[in-house]
């Protein structure tokens, strides 16, 4: 009965550690069994204090099959931070806010051609009394607290919630394997087919975003990109939590993702005084 | 449940949760109040603005205005305490605590003379030259607890300061800084960006002459044997042991002073600092020299 | 004499009265008001309706979430963390004009500004009216807001 009994608590798994994955899944028939693999160790500027870094495999783009180069560490303060769904979200609100200017108009009493005379006298008609054709109250008449035409909705997140974005986004895409690190981003062919046959056989999600250190990617996945619309290549300065969340899946090159990290633990470790003062207009 | 790796099973979690996307993001529940209205029988009554008279209607009076009495703020009779204060100099103040603590967090380097390009370099301190602020005001706050020996250059030191920082075997002097080379100090790369050559520090106002000559304040002005004259006359009265600073093994960095015209440590007036190729062009032409050595 | 005349006749001759009476609201005939006006309000009846008033669905048109703009929407939006620091994402918004770029206001503060932006350009001399309009409306927030409007506890 006892023997039962530890039996299925056993099979119940009841720990009190969760299993912790610091890498992403892997498929082992792409792993090579030579000891071909680059374990690439960083000097950090800024070394992980409490959490070890997370290691991720190094992909490549030149076959269609899948092979890890190698290991790459990632710093967990980017890479593996606190999830936070709700600053994700303040994030992608202020990008959807701060360049929203609303053009709705209408035309006021003041503004509607005509209405200067006063329709009928005052007393003596039986009617109610006007001043103007053009009051709100008539057909044809001017609108009352209508919108105006330049509306704007811009106000600017605090400095580091928008770090906090760009942390907690990197953090879910690399928890949820939808963050790949490839060596470069050199095809053997400008065909599109290539490039979603890639995608396709490595099981990235349909739409792949693709995030350079350079300003100017190779030519080939450059032609192959252009023609598919849900695959698109930016660099990493371009890189925003908007983005990331649209497409399914991330691509950083080796050199965008230490970049990434250098930028983010840069401001982690610096005074930001001046970058957390409210924003002024004759500031930019 | 204690809170112990919060970071990880969070992130464990998600691996078991559909992909984080633009449609299933949201924000904490309750972190929004949106602006309510009241409704029912007597809810949108009044709409907030009380019952009748001015705020009803709309017309509201100016502030101060009693409807025609004399006012209060004309009843009571007037003492110009802070009559002309917006010609006067004002010296935004920074206490020896947080200098203290600027020093402990490594926010000001000590290995260098301390002025006040460094001490807004750290982020801490701000002051605005446009608004007739014209330099540091150094506080005697946290005097008891200073540690640090430096060389600072400020612009206005109390008594209990100079001796404070004298203790330690350090170095303090007050310099004036016109609103100009001010604004150069408080953000010297759009300065630089700008192409221009650097200026000559102005002298000090008539009424800051005597402040700034007087060795008891520091000045820079001041005659270097006088200084030394109230070093030791300050060291008596607030009884301590001056440090002979001649044979310091820092003599190099507490004797750093800057030319009265000079804005910048190490830079000279006339220079012009080239931030893109980073050089510095040196004027050559005679006319020139003589205008910056003057 | 006059009396049994009539009697004889009414005896002799019935005439048959056929009391007609309009009980229903179908047997009146509808006087017909306001000929040739095409009535909006439906008066045929209840359900079912005719065809001839059925509104078409409309063809479901889905809109192409992957054009170039949408599908890159949001870039640049912090260049001033990942770039090199020296620009301001409000500098990329370059499809907003720049008199309301980064501005977040009333409609009297956005006023001023784009008055003050464009009265340096040719617009008040080409587009007269709508400067006129322009200024007439600022002048009507100026009083409102000067004059009828509580003016709020003051920043400091």
């Amino acid at each position: 009965m006892v023997t039962l009994l530890i039996n299925a608590i056993k099979r119940l798994q009841v720990s009190t550690l969760l299993p912790i994955r610091t890498y992403v899944s892997v498929n082992p028939q792409s792993i090579p069994l030579d000891n071909s693999l680059v374990v690439t160790k960083k000097e950090w500027k800024f070394p992980p204090a409490y959490t070890k870094p997370r290691e991720v495999w190094i992909e490549n783009l030149d076959t269609l099959e899948e092979k890890k180069l190698g290991l790459f560490e990632l710093h967990p303060s980017v890479y593996a931070t606190t999830p936070r769904i709700d600053i994700i979200h303040r994030n992608v609100v202020w990008q959807r806010k701060y360049r929203w200017v609303s053009w709705a108009h209408t035309k006021t009493r003041a503004e509607v051609r005509g209405g200067g005379k006063k329709p009928w006298p005052q007393k003596g008609l039986g009617r109610a009394r006007h001043g103007s054709i053009r009051s709100p109250l008539f057909r044809g008449g001017g609108v009352a607290h209508g919108p105006r035409s330049g509306k704007t909705h811009f106000f600017m997140l605090p400095f580091h919630l928008r770090i906090q974005g760009l942390t907690s986004t990197l953090s879910t895409k690399l928890a949820q394997d939808d963050l790949h690190i490839v060596k470069d981003l050199e095809l053997p062919s400008d065909e599109p087919d290539f490039l979603l046959d890639l995608i396709e056989s490595r099981n990235w999600g349909p739409s792949v975003l693709i995030v350079d250190d350079s300003d100017l990617a190779p030519r080939n996945i450059t032609a192959a990109a252009d023609a598919i619309a849900h695959v698109n290549i930016m660099p990493v300065y371009g890189l925003n939590v908007y983005s990331m969340l649209k497409h399914d899946t991330l691509i950083l090159t080796l050199s965008a993702a230490a970049k990434i990290e250098e930028r983010i633990l840069q401001h982690l470790h610096s005074i930001t005084t001046d970058k957390e003062a409210s924003f002024k207009l004759n500031q930019v | 449940m204690g809170s112990r790796q919060v970071i990880e099973k969070s992130l464990t979690l998600l691996r078991s949760l559909p992909r984080v996307s633009l449609n299933n993001i949201r924000d904490n529940p309750g972190s929004k109040r949106t602006q309510k209205r009241g409704r029912a029988q007597h809810g949108g009554d009044k709409h907030g603005c009380g019952n009748k008279g001015s705020g009803q209607r709309q017309n509201f009076m100016r502030i101060g205005y009693e409807t025609g009495t004399n006012p209060f703020y004309l009843r009571v009779p007037q003492e110009h305490y802070y009559k002309g204060h917006h010609y006067r100099r004002q010296y935004p103040p920074l206490s020896l605590r947080i200098l203290q603590e600027m020093i402990d967090t490594d926010r000001v380097d000590v290995t260098a003379p301390i002025d006040i390009a460094s001490i807004v370099k750290t982020g801490l301190y701000n002051f605005f030259p446009d608004q007739k602020h014209f330099g540091i005001n150094l506080t005697d706050e946290g005097a008891d607890t200073f540690e640090a020996k430096i060389n600072i250059e400020v612009q206005w030191a109390s008594e209990l300061v100079i001796a404070a920082i004298e203790k330690k075997g350090g170095v303090i002097s007050t310099a004036y800084y016109d609103p100009h080379s001010l604004f150069l100090l408080k953000n010297p790369k759009i300065f630089f960006e700008s192409g221009q050559a650097i200026p000559r520090r102005m002298i000090p106002p008539q009424d800051a002459i005597e402040y700034y000559t007087s060795a008891e304040n520091r000045g820079y002005l001041a005659d270097p044997d006088q200084i030394s004259q109230a070093r030791i006359k300050l060291a008596q009265k607030y009884g301590y042991q001056l440090p002979i600073i001649e044979n310091d093994s820092d003599y190099n960095i507490l004797s750093e002073r800057k030319d009265p015209r000079q804005i910048f440590y190490g830079l000279e007036p006339g220079w012009v600092i080239n931030l893109k190729d980073e050089c510095i062009l040196k004027p050559k032409d005679e006319e020139l020299l003589r205008f910056y050595s003057l | 004499m006059e009396w049994l005349g009539s009697t004889i006749l009414k005896t002799l001759w019935k005439p048959t009265i056929n009391s007609v009476r309009t009980r229903f609201h179908a047997d009146k005939t509808r006087l017909v008001r306001r000929y040739g006006y095409r009535e909006l309000l439906w008066r045929g009846g209840l359900m079912p309706r005719i065809g001839a008033r059925k509104l078409p669905i409309p063809e479901y048109r889905p809109a192409n979430v992957w054009t170039e703009r949408r599908a890159l929407f949001g870039q640049n939006d912090y260049i001033d963390i990942l770039g090199t620091g020296a620009l301001h994402p409000v500098k990329t918004l370059y499809t907003v004009p720049s008199w309301i770029r980064g501005v977040s206001g009333e409609e009297y503060h956005v006023l001023l500004r784009k008055k003050k932006m464009w009265a340096k350009t040719g617009s008040p001399q080409t587009r007269p009216t709508k400067w006129k309009e322009l200024e007439k409306r600022m002048g009507y927030l100026y009083r409102k807001l000067n004059r009828k409007t509580k003016t709020g506890p003051s920043p400091d």
